[in-house]
């Protein structure tokens, strides 16, 4: 409300956010662990004195950089710009707490950078042993620029004792900081290995695409072992609330929970039967499906992350609706529209019930829902009456756990519920 | 109320460090951003126009040169991003009331950002990369890139100035909250961008003549070539574009075009020491178009120039600050320095241009400038 709302239609801005997110976790992920597959296989070549793998590493390296490069970079500066659009002041908020975390994570990636382009170019050109260190810093920087996001995106999940002291330390190793960074690097490992496959599945050399089809396949095994772990600790830490939510609290997020372990097993277990057992029969396309599946849990992961931190945007502190918690009983007295600085309408002087409703959803629905498009409220409210939906409003936490209380006056709040009914009665 | 300007509350969390630590990386990224990106931007348009001459008069010396430009654009393209993302950080923190409310206003322009960033930058790759393959089409690949290039800044200076505007936020915003609008009307938009853009040039034509210096021990000819053809690219634009700096000034609000006249100290001075240094280094440069030896010339009009853009950095700085005047009271902001964390920083940021440092000095002991075979 501090700020004035980006109005999307139908779509929204939280999809927008995922849309971004999704694109960017599954390039940048595979950064990482890409970047350990490569320091890996050129030690591998160098003790099989294999030159055909080297061929190859040099072909993968440049897939590398143009992928990592340019589009995993620049989909991560399209997620500040996002985040910065749709919830400015959540982004404010995180900038405040952590902007020396991103100060340093910045560093990293500033290596990773450089890293990266020097060791693409200089394959051949300098010594084995100082190629070689360059691709471990590379992977250094880059594992290191994860463990400090991924410090700071698992804060707005579960701040921990930042709530109560405000410190940076408490916020960045906060409860679930660990078993995420353990399942981000198992995830980055299963995606150097997905995206191997690709590349090793296209090679001409017959024995060495079989030999290093075969590699890559086992690239998967790791994470398989790890992955559960981490997800079973980072599942017994969160919060109540987003517990419940995964486990059958809201359909829609338990289905993609289920679909995330589904398409994981899938992936795991097709790989072992198909290019680990055959690689001789494993062409491109089936690689490229792979990495499709890879994406879909990528998607649907990413996505049960966002789903399972409502009502908040910031666990404890800011409501998905860029309200503060310490500010809920403030606005409840003043009215939203009072207490809104980006609104149009007077509330000494509106007359218009529907448009002072109007106004009302965009302040306090918008940010999750759209009139008719992606999680609509037309949709939601329709067949209801009325009186039934001010009541509902008045217990909206209710209703559904995963949406903020209402807040705003008596009158705002009727003025909402007509403004929702006459959405499927006026047309 | 309906003719208030609407300023958002800055955020009530403090902010973790000093804030003129915060402006001095705010200034020192962003310097170094803009650098780069002259290189990237300036050095594509260069590129393309040097790639038609060659064809044009079946020169050699032009294709090696854009040769090697290709070669270079990719990497300052990296760093022109990796460069912008500093000064994206500091900058939220400082103005982030500003900054976020401005970009909202544009936001389709802003986001469509990151789409025309990864064409060109791709189109840089593929030039790079494909040169010798791409033959008659490298002309219009490497100009279609540079051009998308410099799209993005035209994005940015509406939004960098619309952030210091608040005057026209709210009717923007509730004629159209959709975030399709753009600030290309405003009167110092334009010029404003046209005086980085030609700056670009006349950097990234320094680069061509830094190329030349290098050449000059293994291919004299080509090596005088490329000094002489880099220093017009400078002396050019840089002749240009004090007219676009005077355009640019006086299309600022009369009590902002004053700052620079006396009005404010420090806005005045450093407008002073920028006309001095900008005209040595383009005494230097002209002088070093005839010279037998003009290394250290050369050297010289460098040192000037990089004095004047950070002359420019700083005049910048204030003007930003004048806008924002009416609207920002600094002593109200609160301060909790995060010292601890800001040590790390520090230690790292130490160790991480070592490692660079090391990296490049391991890989490309001599110069990556020269040209390869
Ligand atoms: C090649 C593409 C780019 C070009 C041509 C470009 C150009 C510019 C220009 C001309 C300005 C000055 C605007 C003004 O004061 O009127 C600017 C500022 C800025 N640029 Fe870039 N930019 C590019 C890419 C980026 C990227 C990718 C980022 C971030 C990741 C970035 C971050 C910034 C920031 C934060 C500022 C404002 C700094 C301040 O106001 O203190 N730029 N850029």
């Amino acid at each position: 409300m501090n700020y004035p709302f980006w109005d999307i239609p139908f779509i929204g801005g939280g999809i927008l956010i995922g849309l971004v997110a999704i694109i960017h976790t599954f390039v940048s992920q595979f950064a990482i662990g890409g970047g350990l597959f490569l320091v890996l296989t050129e030690i591998k070549a160098y003790k099989e004195n294999n030159s055909g793998i080297i061929d190859y590493l040099k072909i993968h390296s440049r897939f590398f950089i143009l992928v990592t490069l340019v589009f995993g970079a620049l989909t991560g500066v399209g997620i500040w710009f996002t985040i910065g659009l749709v919830t400015p002041t959540a982004t404010s908020a995180l900038i405040h707490i952590f902007v020396w975390g991103w100060a340093i994570e910045w560093i990293f990636f500033f290596i990773e950078i450089a890293a990266a382009m020097i060791y693409y170019h200089t394959w051949d050109k300098i010594n084995r042993k100082t190629h070689l260190t360059i691709g471990w810093i590379y992977f250094i920087a880059a594992w290191m620029s994860l463990f400090v996001i991924n410090g700071i995106l698992s804060f707005m999940l579960t701040p921990g004792a930042w709530i109560e002291n405000r410190s940076f330390w408490s916020a960045f190793f906060n409860p679930t900081m660990l078993p995420s960074l353990i399942m981000r690097t198992a995830v980055s490992l299963a995606l150097a290995g997905l995206y191997a496959l690709l590349t090793s599945s296209n090679l001409k050399n017959e024995d060495l695409r079989k030999l290093m089809v075969k590699y890559s396949a086992k690239w998967l095994i790791v994470p398989f072992f790890i992955l559960p772990l981490g997800g079973l600790w980072y599942v017994s830490v969160i919060p109540e609330m987003a517990f419940d939510i995964i486990s059958g609290g809201a359909p829609a997020v338990t289905l993609f929970a289920v679909a995330s372990i589904f398409f994981s097993i899938l992936i795991f277990g097709f790989a072992y039967f198909l290019p680990y057992r055959h690689p001789e029969r494993f062409p491109v396309a089936l690689s490229a499906l792979f990495l499709l599946m890879g994406l879909t849990v990528t998607a649907v992961s990413e996505w049960v992350r966002e789903a399972i931190r409502k009502p908040y945007i910031i666990y404890d502190y800011m409501y998905s609706n860029n309200v503060l918690k310490v500010n809920e009983e403030n606005v409840k007295q003043t009215g939203v529209l009072a207490s809104a600085k980006w609104t149009i309408i007077d509330t000494k002087t509106e007359t218009d019930t529907l448009k002072i409703g109007e106004q009302v959803f965009k302040l306090q629905c918008q940010s999750c829902h759209t009139v008719e498009g992606y999680n609509g409220v037309k949709i939601l409210v329709k067949g209801w009456q009325e009186p039934f939906i001010d009541a509902q409003l008045q217990h909206l936490n209710q209703l559904k756990g995963f949406m903020p209380p209402f807040m705003g006056s008596e009158m705002e709040r009727k003025a909402l519920a007509k403004w929702l009914y006459e959405l499927n009665r006026s047309y | 109320m309906e003719s208030q300007v609407i300023i958002p509350d800055i955020d009530p969390i403090p902010v973790p460090a000093p804030l003129w630590l915060l402006k001095v990386l705010l200034l020192l990224t962003f310097t170094l951003h803009i650098l780069a990106m002259n290189v990237a931007v300036g050095g594509g348009f260069i590129a393309a126009i040097t790639e038609f001459l060659g064809k044009k008069r079946n020169s050699q010396n032009h294709l090696e040169l854009s040769r090697s430009i290709s070669k270079m654009l990719p990497p300052f393209t990296a760093f022109t991003i990796t460069l912008g993302v500093a000064p994206l950080l500091f900058l939220q923190v400082l103005y982030g009331n500003f900054f976020y409310t401005s970009t909202i206003l544009i936001a389709w322009p802003w986001l469509s950002i990151i789409v025309i960033f990864i064409l060109a930058y791709y189109g840089y790759y593929l030039y790079s990369f494909r040169w010798e393959k791409l033959n008659g089409k490298r002309f219009a690949v490497v100009l279609i890139s540079a051009i998308l290039l410099a799209i993005i800044g035209l994005i940015y200076t509406q939004n960098i100035v619309l952030m210091l505007t608040p005057e026209k936020w709210k009717e923007i915003y509730f004629n159209n909250p959709h975030g399709t609008n753009l600030n290309i009307s405003d009167p110092t938009v334009i010029p404003r961008y046209l005086h980085f853009m030609v700056a670009a040039l006349a950097v990234a034509g320094l680069l061509v003549v830094m190329w030349g210096l290098k050449n000059i021990k293994s291919n004299e000819q080509l090596g005088k070539w490329g000094i002489r053809y880099g220093l017009l690219w400078f002396i050019i634009p840089t002749l240009v574009n004090i007219v676009v700096g005077l355009w640019f000034l006086i299309s600022l609000p009369k009590n902002l075009l004053m700052l620079f006249m006396g009005e404010n100290i420090y806005a005045t001075i450093y407008f002073l020491i920028a006309l001095v240094t900008m005209f040595a280094s383009l005494i230097f440069m002209f002088i070093a178009l005839n010279a037998v030896k003009p290394v250290m010339k050369i050297m010289f009009g460098k040192v000037f120039l990089l004095l004047t853009v950070v002359m420019m950095v700083l005049m910048r700085h204030e003007l930003r600050e004048a806008y924002l005047k009416p609207y920002i009271d600094w002593e109200k902001v609160q301060v909790e320095p995060q010292w601890g964390v800001i040590t790390i920083f520090v230690l790292l940021l130490l160790g991480g241009l070592i490692t660079v440092i090391w990296m490049l000095k391991k890989s490309f002991g001599k110069s990556s400038l020269v040209v390869h075979n």
